[in-house]
């Protein structure tokens, strides 16, 4: 049997898991490739107009390697913590592929909840069951997954340059090189090195998001706004980038957030959307080096 | 010795020699019309016949073409705008506090403390309330946009047009008109939505302090100033030089490179006399398929762009 995996929105967090998983299960893995022109070509054709850059590369994800699959992963990604969620449109991703993809394979369309093991295991026995009905099987791919996730190690922490910035936004903004136009090559270019929320432990998140009036609703929220408080406040880096899909409606939340936070600490937002053409990007990032540079002597 | 700076922006090329003392010489205002090559040969072709190149000292390149300028020019410096504006602002007078510059595609402010700037912010990917949309509109009312300013003034009241997005304020425009308006009051009211929208967008949280510096080719419309200074409640200065910022800018970034470098990479003024010619291609060397642009001289090629790799434009690099 071969599994289609799209290389897009949380497969940079979880592809271990993702991987293992259907591995383990005796399945054939085919990963789509990393983004690139005709993807984007691809997702933009297919998607609903109004979705966010990240969603409509997930689309040309699919649609790349929809062919040559017998089932496709479209993760139905709920939750990740308690009294927190995602974006909505992960809440509703399956349907919003498979009736914009026309001639699509199978889909998984059970929904995860990435609460506990044992709740994120219900999700594994449903998905599983369509690769494999040998429950014994099953339950060891599943616990060899989420040991191969345990122990994956992500994110930046550059610390031989002068100049340092915090990469903050969504995952899929930080990690896909081809919608960021590869800003962590740019800013090193610069002489700019990057840490990213990965350094920030769950302690430091819990203490920084207890300040605020309300505990946050979003996932991506508690992330980006703990990691760019802590620091500004510690004054860990020279200034903070922040990658935002253009029309993302937590981060038009988030951002206000945040620069009410940090007050005067640099800040840039950087809109990415379909474009192509990298003159603006590096405008502001050249310019905001520039700002760095000049503030630091 | 003279200092040259090129500031190759959507709409207009703009050519500036300084002299010694940093004081304007000659500026020459052109329109880019999409053709950032053929600007720059248009103006070499008057700078050659007034300046030797060995006069040149240093040269400098900004706007949204500085590299495609770099390479045909060669360059000492080659600097994102906001960092030219600044620069030249704070030459012009070195108290202004903050900076409002408004240009073809791009709004900027920027503001300083303490001559340096310590905050800045540009309109996202959306190109509302830029000159580009300003020309536009006065294309569509058949105005020349040099009088668009004083069509605003004369208006003794105002009509509200929306002015979030370029196609709403276009859309709402066209429903005033149809309900009787005359050019001058719906002029003023676009002014007033342009300056709103870059408040609340552009210059949105931002501390804007006095000396204010209105400065890019949008300075020149007197509508603009005047619903500047009505939403701030403060005076808002227009620099002489207001639409010559960006390469001033650049002339001065490349003046202070050259005197720590010795020498300046200037190709001379020949190249208003070569056949440059602009072929692009889709790369195939992987999945990433980028447009690549190759410029000849003299069938001679002389850069290329747009490759994220580097595998064409590090090959050429001068």
């Amino acid at each position: 049997m071969k599994v289609g995996i799209p290389k897009g929105l949380l497969y940079y967090d979880y592809q271990p898991f993702f991987h293992t998983f259907f591995e383990e299960l005796g399945a054939e893995l085919i990963v789509s490739s990393d983004t690139n022109k005709d993807i984007l070509d691809k997702g933009v054709k297919y998607c609903v107009d109004e979705a966010c850059l990240p969603v409509k590369v997930f689309h040309g994800h699919v649609a790349e390697i929809k062919d040559q699959c017998d089932l496709i992963v479209i993760p139905r990604i709920m939750q990740l913590r308690k009294r927190e969620f995602i974006c909505p449109k992960f809440c509703g991703l399956p349907e919003m592929v498979i009736n914009s993809i026309p001639d699509m394979p199978r889909a998984t369309m059970a929904p995860l909840y990435a609460l506990s093991k044992e709740r994120l295991f219900q999700w594994a026995k449903v998905v599983g069951k369509e690769v494999t009905h040998n429950t014994a099987k099953l339950s060891k791919a599943f616990e060899a997954a989420v040991e191969c996730q345990s122990n994956y190690k992500k994110g930046i922490d550059d610390d031989s340059y002068p100049i340092k910035v915090a990469l903050s936004g969504h995952p899929y903004n930080i990690y896909d090189n081809f919608i960021n136009m590869n800003i962590v090559n740019k800013l090193k270019k610069l002489g700019v090195g990057v840490v990213t929320e990965e350094v920030i432990d769950e302690d430091i998140k819990n203490r920084e998001v207890s300040k605020l009036y309300k505990k946050p609703f979003w996932s991506f929220a508690r992330n980006n706004y703990s990691f760019t408080s802590h620091m500004a406040d510690q004054k860990l880096v020279n200034g903070i980038i922040y990658i935002s899909s253009f029309a993302c409606g937590i981060d038009s939340v988030v951002i206000e957030l945040i620069k009410h936070n940090i007050e005067d600490f640099p800040l840039l937002v950087l809109k990415v959307d379909e474009h192509t053409g990298e003159a603006g990007l590096d405008t502001r990032i050249e310019a905001f080096v520039d700002m760095l540079e000049r503030r630091r002597s | 010795m003279y200092y040259l700076g090129v500031d190759v922006g959507s709409v207009s090329t703009d050519l500036v020699i300084l002299d010694q003392d940093k004081q304007v010489k000659e500026k020459l205002y052109l329109r880019t019309k999409g053709k950032p090559i053929a600007a720059i040969q248009e103006g070499f072709r008057v700078l050659m016949n007034k300046y030797e190149k060995a006069e040149i000292a240093a040269v400098g390149t900004t706007g949204s073409g500085r590299q495609i300028a770099s390479t045909l020019v060669g360059a000492d410096a080659v600097k994102n705008e906001i960092t030219a504006h600044a620069v030249a602002a704070l030459d012009a007078d070195d108290e202004v506090r903050t900076i409002i510059e408004i240009g073809g595609q791009d709004s900027k402010i920027i503001v300083i403390k303490n001559g340096i700037v310590t905050d800045f912010a540009m309109n996202t990917v959306c190109a509302a309330g830029t000159g580009s949309f300003l020309d536009r509109q006065a294309e569509r009312l058949e105005i020349p946009i040099e009088e668009f300013g004083d069509y605003a003034l004369q208006a003794k009241t105002t009509v509200r047009i929306a002015g979030r997005c370029a196609v709403f304020a276009e859309s709402d425009m066209i429903h005033k008109q149809q309900m009787g308006y005359n050019e001058g009051e719906i002029i003023r009211g676009l002014c007033e939505a342009l300056v709103r929208n870059y408040l609340n967008n552009v210059g949105k949280g931002k501390e804007i302090q006095s000396k204010v510096f209105f400065q890019g080719g949008v300075a020149a419309n007197k509508g603009m100033k005047a619903a500047f200074e009505e939403a701030l409640g403060i005076t808002v200065a227009i620099p002489e030089h207001y639409n010559m910022m960006g390469a001033i800018g650049a002339a001065l970034i490349a003046k202070d490179k050259v005197e720590k470098t010795g020498s300046t990479n200037f190709k001379g003024f020949d190249l208003a006399e070569s056949v440059f010619s602009a072929n692009s291609f889709e790369c195939q060397g992987c999945s990433n398929n980028c447009e690549v642009v190759k410029i000849q001289e003299n069938e001679i090629v002389i850069g290329c762009f747009g490759d994220r790799c580097g595998k064409w434009s590090n090959k050429l690099a001068v």
